[in-house]
């Protein structure tokens, strides 16, 4: 009888490992896509003053909490891409998941100092809120007149304001951030079947009394610490390592981006 | 016993396979109809871009002497993508047919992209609100045809792979799943970004690296 459940574990696993082909043949470009960033505002390349940043960084959290909107917006001094500033922006949006799953109300403004380009990303469910052309007036003619005489910390707030402006009243927030909310739930996607191998598998393993050392760890609520990689993004004041107690981290709520929005040079 | 534990073992190997061509069939369907919603992502898309250009051509037209010719061009191939029908529920099975829609709206794209260059003789015209409106509305309708051509291609690509694969590719032969084209990759004319401008740009103040 053992043998019989021994074997059935067995064959299951193959099952899976079969299933598991299809899902591992997704292509990547070349192209280096920025992490995640862990606050609201991150400016990366150091051009607007911490406690400004800071404030800024508390405003956009606030905002989530108000009408569940998610805005984030990053200072970098180069891209990392040969693509124009518009595709390599959605991307960076699209992976960070900016937004909640099912509103898909993310904005994500882009800045590269030193290219002189400028994207903001507009999530699919407030592409009414925001058009092309708002987002087109926003970044003309509030933001990129005020880079030009190297006033970022003003562009930036002025083009916040717009963009907060232009989307308050679409989606009506819970009063707390995708982050403060999140709890390590299991993902229940797979369906009946996959709660059956699930469950075969955990009592297969609980039945072999194979024991591994505890992990304990969680994802949540440590030090932000914005690491450097591949060079670029490195080297700026994040506002993440102001001190100033309760600053507000970000966690994408698995929004998406068509494209809509505005890019261009200054 | 021994036949018994023999007997055992087939059964659970027999159940083992029902299950798991029961998740492959349910994952292809689950595919087919993921690609079929990112075909008519496609459509409507394309569909928005269609939509913009009478607005456009009615603005550019009320320009002083606008160039004629440029906006028959954009008439004619506006008229052209329209006679290339295809189902925007169901994505296409048939290679040239997707060849043939990809054709037309390639056609579009140019003469849209060659009417931009040549409004830039025209100042008075690029320097009113309408036109403005439009281009922004224009270039945004561009970055969202070549996302939602991205994706496209990103589902119909997972598809075509479970299609291939063991102990998928025993199921499309018994129930008829087929494979699906892709778009090709920015043959030339279709490259969205020709239609980008940049009018705040008169002397491409650029940082040189």
């Amino acid at each position: 009888m053992h043998r019989h459940l021994w074997n059935l574990v067995l064959g299951i696993f193959f099952g899976i490992w079969c299933l598991g082909f299809g899902i591992s043949s997704a292509a990547f470009g070349a192209e280096v896509l920025p992490p995640k960033p862990p606050g609201y505002f991150n400016d990366y390349a150091g051009v607007v003053p911490k406690d400004k940043a800071l404030a800024l960084n508390e405003k956009l959290a606030q905002f989530e909490r108000d009408t569940s909107d998610q805005v984030v917006v990053a200072v970098y001094r180069k891209m990392e891409s040969d693509s124009s500033i518009e595709d390599y922006a959605q991307r960076i949006a699209q992976a960070w998941g900016v937004g909640q799953k099912g509103q898909r109300n993310g904005v994500v403004l882009l800045v590269f100092v030193d290219d002189r380009k400028i994207s903001i990303q507009v999530g699919y469910g407030l592409e009414g809120a925001l058009p092309d052309v708002t987002a087109f007036d926003i970044r003309t003619r509030h933001i990129t007149p005020r880079f030009r005489t190297g006033d970022y910390a003003g562009g930036l707030d002025e083009g916040i304001d717009l963009i907060l402006k232009a989307i308050r009243g679409e989606y009506k927030g819970d009063g707390g951030t995708v982050r403060e909310k999140s709890r390590t739930s299991p993902s229940t996607g797979c369906g009946p079947l996959g709660f059956l191998i699930m469950l075969i598998i955990v009592l297969s393993i609980i039945r072999l009394g194979r024991r591994r050392g505890g992990y304990g760890y969680t994802g949540l609520g440590g030090p932000f610490v914005s690491s450097g990689w591949g060079g670029g993004w490195s080297g700026g004041s994040s506002s993440s390592s102001s001190s100033g107690g309760g600053f507000s981290g970000f966690s994408g709520g698995g929004g998406s981006f068509g494209g809509g929005g505005s890019s261009g040079s200054w | 016993m021994k036949t018994i534990l023999g007997l055992g073992k087939i059964l659970a190997f027999a159940s083992l396979f029902s299950l798991t061509s029961c998740g492959s069939y349910n994952r292809l369907v689950t595919l087919e109809q993921t690609v079929n919603k990112k075909w008519a992502d496609v459509q409507s898309v394309y569909q928005r871009r269609a939509d913009l250009i009478p607005n456009l051509v009615q603005t550019v037209a009320g320009a002083a002497n606008f160039e004629k010719s440029t906006l028959t061009e954009v008439t004619n191939a506006r008229a052209s993508v329209g006679q290339v029908k295809l189902d925007p529920t169901k994505a296409p099975t048939d290679a040239a047919e997707l060849e043939k829609f990809q054709q037309a709206q390639g056609q579009l794209s140019t003469a849209l992209s060659r009417l931009l260059v040549v409004s830039e003789n025209y100042p008075q015209l690029r320097a009113t609100e309408a036109f403005q409106n439009l281009q922004a509305q224009l270039e945004g309708t561009e970055n969202r045809i070549s996302v939602e051509r991205n994706n496209f291609n990103t589902a119909v690509q997972e598809y075509n792979t479970a299609l291939g694969q063991f102990p998928t590719n025993m199921l499309n032969k018994m129930f008829g799943f087929k494979e699906r084209p892709f778009f090709n990759a920015a043959p030339g004319a279709e490259k969205a970004p020709e239609v980008k401008f940049d009018f705040n740009k008169p002397a491409a103040p650029t940082a040189t690296p």
